[in-house]
């Protein structure tokens, strides 16, 4: 009966063609939307994870309080020793130090006179320690536009379109203008060793890294830091392995009334990304389920239609001794072979997109100007086992449903009625 | 040897609701037919025809009285039961020859087996053998919109055959036929009629098919106006 069925859609053009075109487009966009938020989404939290929030981070309350400022007079002060009992306590992490600073970039002549300046956010890593992975969890290698990254104290890397701006090139000096952990002015020189594009907006912006020790010395924060950050060693962020840890850290400052404490946030509770995240899950489950409503309305119509055309079929169907229950059972037999087909086919579709978008990527620097969130320039899709099912079933589900609907004119009417009805 | 009735019509009335009152298209219709009957309702358009012939094929029922068709009341069978009996038992001709546009010769007449889940070696051989039957047998593997008139007739007097119905129901088969092809089907289900014992129920008002018919059942407004025997083979043989 199958193979009767399959042969009549395959064969008669205008019953499959318009479905299978609908549930292939439904299934493709789908696909498509479902793999690009993911990408977009998982990017943006890699990114941010990479570029800011760890997938744990520690701070002092105080400097949580005020994190937009870069507030280092708030800083972490024996970070050493923290940092030791980090490791020894969550041995599955990596833990690493960092110091955000802001401050002016001056650019002398050769008689010291000031030819260009602008503002910097300074980025302070353990580059010249290459077993932190600091330089490459941020991808300097790779994101470098000229020259190579420091190897020794007194060298910087610098935004590539800052130092455009200012004419700077690898090997020229600058000088950094800014204030210490205790407020007086502070000033230091660093050789240029290399630019850098991050594709990442807020980075890209003003972008200057440096060795943490030399930011130390620089803004007189001896033993201290803005942040110690934790990575697992997995690679991965796992939502409630972090929030454990956090818990686990934060109870024994809980008695703590010091401004001071360190305590540990997760990266979900950073940058409302925990918010951001669930917007994401909103926002598929939102599209498929407009995808797969709108797939059933149009194709209850085309079953309308189909039904219809097909009233003289039917008819003869009935005449022939098919119950007019089984009649409508394979009514919908062929909904699912037609829903099937078209879901294979958005599928391949939907995937081949995906694919192409994860590779290729979509630039959307041009929206990222002036943003101040930490988004990827490129957004990617990803291609997910997920996506074999989350197009499928809503396919053959929206065939299925609107034909239910379409064929329940058949099933509720009496054999005698129908009959007439289908008579020519 | 005398032949069993296979349908007995029982006081039959038929009632259509037409606006706020009723159309009666039966009126109190007493009939009985006999196996391997080769039988006619004739009357003018209008006259009950239809009706009476989808009460036999258990396609409708009775308003009131009593259908009995090879020992089962039609009023008591369920949607499933009328079904069975329509795939088992009777076949059907329409005016039009009705087959499934999408599917060839062999697959139209193949239908009715496949409803029954008959193995498809046996379902071939039957469908072979059919298509022989009304001399269509090359044209297995057509669509019916290659067929002519005549030859669509044919291969849906092949697909009421093909199971070996004990009752065909053939519902003004000639309406669109010309005399020869009107000839050629009616000298077909004689045939068939004589060779399988089938019984045969016309509706028809076409002079030619009545030329067949060893009963000839006059309708006029719903109820019997004659019932006129021609041959006697339908009595006895
Ligand atoms: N569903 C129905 N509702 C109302 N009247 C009907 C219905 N079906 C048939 N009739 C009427 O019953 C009468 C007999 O119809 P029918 O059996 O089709 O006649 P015939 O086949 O002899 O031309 C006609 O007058 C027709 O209009
Ligand atoms: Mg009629």
């Amino acid at each position: 009966m199958i193979k009767f069925l399959l042969k009549g859609i395959l064969r008669d053009k205008t019953r499959s063609l318009l479905p299978i075109v609908v549930v292939s487009i439904g299934v493709m966009l789908t696909i498509a939307l479902s793999a690009y938020m993911k990408g977009a989404f998982g990017d943006m939290i890699d990114q941010n994870a990479r570029f800011d929030t760890g997938h744990v981070k520690v701070m002092t309350r105080a400097y949580l309080e005020n994190k937009n400022q870069m507030p280092n007079d708030l800083a972490l002060l024996g970070v050493d020793s923290l940092a030791q009992s980090l490791r020894q306590d969550f041995p599955d992490y990596q833990w690493v130090q960092r110091i955000r600073f802001g401050g002016l970039i001056d650019v002398p002549d050769e008689n010291g006179e000031s030819k260009g300046q602008g503002p910097a956010s300074g980025m302070a890593i353990d580059l010249l320690n290459e077993s932190s992975g600091e330089a490459k969890r941020l991808n300097i290698e790779t994101s470098l536009v000229s020259g190579a990254l420091p190897t020794q104290s007194g060298e910087a890397i610098i935004g590539h379109d800052f130092a455009e701006k200012l004419g700077l090139k690898v090997g020229d000096e600058i000088t950094y203008f800014g204030s210490t952990m205790n407020g007086s002015m502070t000033f230091q020189n660093f050789k240029i060793s290399g630019t850098i594009r991050f594709g990442a907006a807020v980075m890209d912006r003003g972008a200057v890294v440096v060795d943490i020790t030399d930011a130390q010395q620089m803004l007189d924060m001896q033993d201290g830091a803005g942040e110690i950050l934790g990575f697992s060693k997995l690679n991965v962020y796992d939502d409630e392995q972090a929030g454990r840890m956090a818990e686990k850290f934060n109870a024994k400052y809980a008695g703590d009334s010091d401004e001071f404490a360190p305590v540990m946030l997760p990266l979900k509770q950073q940058n409302n990304l925990g918010e951001w995240l669930d917007y994401a899950d909103m926002m598929s489950g939102i599209f498929v389920f407009i995808f797969i409503l709108a797939m059933s309305i149009v194709l209850w119509n085309t079953g309308l239609l189909g039904g219809l055309r097909r009233y003289q079929e039917f008819g003869i169907r009935l005449a022939l001794g098919e119950p007019k229950g089984r009649i409508y059972r394979n009514l919908i037999l062929e909904a699912v072979l037609i829903g099937a087909i078209g879901s294979v086919v958005g599928t391949i579709l939907g995937m081949a997109i995906s694919y192409y978008v994860q590779v290729v990527g979509i630039d959307i620097s041009g929206f990222l100007k002036n943003s101040t969130m930490l988004m990827p320039s490129v957004l990617r899709a990803k291609v997910t086992p997920e996506l074999f099912y989350i197009g499928f079933i809503p396919g053959v589900l929206a065939m299925v449903f609107g034909n239910m609907l379409s064929g329940i004119g058949i099933y509720k009417r009496e054999t005698a009625r129908l009959f007439k009805e289908l008579e020519v | 040897m005398t032949s069993e009735t296979i349908i007995s019509i029982e006081n039959v009335f038929k009632r259509y609701p037409v606006g706020d009152g009723e159309f009666t298209a039966l009126k109190d219709i007493n009939l009985q037919f006999k196996r391997s009957e080769f039988a006619g309702l004739v009357g003018p358009s209008g006259s009950g025809k239809t009706t009476l012939l989808n009460i036999i094929g258990s396609l409708d029922s009775p308003t009131e009285g009593r259908a009995m068709v090879l020992g089962k009341n039609i009023s008591e069978l369920s949607h499933r039961e009328s079904a069975w009996l329509r795939n088992k038992h009777i076949g059907f001709i329409f005016q039009v020859y009705n087959l499934l546009p999408v599917y060839t010769v062999f697959e139209n007449v193949e239908f009715a087996l496949l409803l029954q889940n008959i193995p498809a070696d046996e379902r071939k051989k039957a469908v072979m053998k059919a298509l022989e039957w009304v001399g269509l047998a090359d044209m297995a593997g057509k669509k019916p919109d290659k067929l002519s008139g005549g030859e669509g007739q044919r291969v849906a007097i092949a697909r009421a055959m093909v199971k070996k119905p004990e009752i065909v129901i053939a519902d003004e088969p000639s309406a669109n036929l010309d005399a020869a092809n009107t000839h050629a089907i009616l000298k077909t289900m004689k045939k068939l009629n004589e060779e399988l014992g089938t019984t045969f129920l016309f509706s028809t008002h076409d002079e030619k098919v009545m030329g067949y018919l060893e009963r000839i059942v006059h309708l006029r407004d719903g109820y019997v106006e004659q019932d006129e025997i021609i041959s006697p083979k339908s009595m006895t043989t």
